[in-house]
């Protein structure tokens, strides 16, 4: 049963995630994309060594101290030996970037057993640090990467100017490193149209939106990535403040305003979106992610508005990640047309929303 | 006979431009689609007036790219306009004239860090970075009128730099 007042609480009604990264280089080498195959190594093994074995000795928990009996393995992945299915695998969960996932170089990415922490090692910069939430829970996300940030900057030294701050790759990114961003789903506001508002103001604000898997995607479909652009002339505190006490809870309310206006204006249209969206999903045979995609946001908005008690948020968020290709090709064996893959996936969304 | 495919270096695109550049005898590759081309000022054929084109082909085909080079890696300053990456922290020094006012603008003109400074920063750079952050933090703290804040930032300000706090501290 969907608990309409605790997704509420937690934004995630209309926050489906967020997530801070920060960007980081090891004196002494050159940047990533200058630095030979051996650097790229000796750069691998350094920050492998300085973040140790687990999620206390990187940070994470138990204040940075090496065995904490609570803390969970680092599970380190070395993408150059990684089969290409496997690769878009991490990508599709968000725990790595379409640049990350591509390439043949020295590089590897640390994960924890909960997927809510990512290290990757060589991206374009020689550490990128990332922490995921599901929900808006900035303020959490931001704590841990604070920490983990601490932890690695106490025993490597990172590439630092005091004019310029933390100095990375591309100079974007420089001061700060620190990218803030929540994914959200706005399908009321595209529907009524008011989403260009929302582009236009955030442009306003030096903020980027990008679509569902970040940089190089389109914003086309009902969700959104919201992240900053700058990173100098900022503090990382204010930065946080900035979205998490300004930023997120406009967009949240706005969307929920449209969602308001939809459901008294359109109501017999929105229910129709509603129930053939979760309808499709529940008795289809071939899907393809597009339309999986859509019909997805349009019964996520019914969720969300309590039309359908018995499907929950975890459920929709887990279906999102499940329905992507390499997902359905990690799943099952023996996809290997499109029309293998479609039907794959309907018989996923069938299983977990219960086949009607 | 079709190229073999090549992505951008930039994304998942196919490369149309490929450019060898040649810095201090060392031979570097750069593959960029149509999109990361245009970004990095390089016309494709066909958009570009000939003379143009013409100029271009006769930077590609010179032995040494224009401009300065980073001491420490060797990147050029055509390096950072292709790719629009940096070779190595000695770069931001290298090209400051060039790349400082490109990082100001964007960054909303902004021309200084502001925010944390690593732990193992070296003392000097440390003690200059954290001085400026407490000073705007005391700066705030003033306006806003939070006095206790105020103090506890003199304080600091004052550990850090004797000369500094003395100065802060004769403030009416």
């Amino acid at each position: 049963m969907t608990d309409l007042t605790a997704m509420m609480a937690g934004d995630r009604d209309v926050v489906m995630s967020c997530r801070v990264r920060l960007a980081r280089n090891v004196s002494g080498f050159p940047f990533v994309g200058r630095a030979t195959h051996p650097q790229r190594r000796e750069v691998l093994e350094t920050v492998r060594a300085a973040a140790g074995p687990d999620e206390a000795s990187v940070g994470l928990v138990g204040g940075g101290r090496v065995g904490a009996s609570t803390a969970e393995s680092l599970a380190w992945v070395d993408l150059a030996a990684l089969p290409k299915r496997d690769r878009q695998l991490l990508w599709e969960r968000h725990l790595i970037s379409r640049q990350f996932a591509e390439g043949d170089s020295p590089r590897a990415v640390a994960v924890t057993p909960d997927e809510r922490f990512s290290l990757m090692v060589n991206e374009e910069d020689h550490v990128r640090i990332q922490v995921l939430r599901t929900g808006n829970l900035l303020r959490e996300a931001f704590d841990a990467a604070v920490r983990v940030d601490a932890t690695l900057g106490s025993r490597l030294d990172f590439a630092f100017h005091p004019k310029w701050g933390y100095l990375t790759a591309c100079p974007t990114n420089v001061g700060c490193g620190i990218r803030i961003g929540v994914m959200v789903h706005l399908r009321a506001l595209r529907v009524t149209n008011e989403i260009e508002k929302v582009k236009r103001a955030a442009k306003e604000l030096h903020l980027a939106v990008r679509g569902f898997h970040g940089e190089g995607s389109e914003a086309t479909g009902d969700w959104f990535q919201i992240s900053n652009q700058r990173t100098l002339g900022v503090t990382e505190t204010g930065l946080l403040e900035e979205f998490a006490g300004r930023i997120v809870p406009a967009v949240v309310a706005y969307e929920r305003e449209a969602r308001r206006v939809l459901l008294e204006r359109q109501r017999t249209l929105l229910e129709d979106r509603v129930f053939r969206g979760i309808s499709l999903l529940r008795s289809a045979r071939l899907l393809g992610l597009d339309e999986a995609m859509k019909q997805l946001s349009s019964v996520r908005l019914g969720v969300c508005l309590g039309l359908i008690p018995d499907v929950g948020l975890d459920t929709l968020n887990r279906l999102t990640i499940q329905l992507q290709s390499a997902h359905l090709r990690a799943g099952e064996s023996g996809i290997e047309s499109d029309d293998d893959e479609r039907a794959a996936r309907a018989r996923v969304a069938r299983t977990i929303l219960g086949d009607q | 006979m079709a190229a073999p495919f090549r992505p951008c270096d930039h994304c998942a695109k196919p490369a149309v431009v490929h450019n060898t550049v040649i810095v201090d005898g060392k031979m570097n590759e750069v593959h960029l689609c149509e999109d990361h081309a245009g970004a990095a000022g390089i016309q494709m054929p066909g958009q570009a007036p000939i003379h143009q084109l013409l100029g271009q082909l006769a930077q590609v085909a010179g032995t040494r790219p224009r401009g300065p080079v980073c001491p420490e890696c060797g990147h050029t300053f055509h390096d950072f306009k292709t790719t629009g990456l940096l070779g190595c922290p000695a770069c931001y020094d290298a090209f400051a004239t060039t790349v400082g006012p490109v990082i100001e603008r964007s960054h909303g003109g902004a021309s200084e860090h502001i925010g944390n400074v690593p732990a193992r920063a070296d003392d000097a750079n440390q003690r200059a970075a954290l001085l400026q952050q407490l000073l705007r933090e005391l700066e705030t703290a003033v306006s806003a009128e939070q006095y206790e804040r105020a103090a506890q930032l003199r304080d600091r300000i004052k550990d850090l730099r004797p000369t500094t706090a003395a100065r802060i501290d004769a403030a009416p």
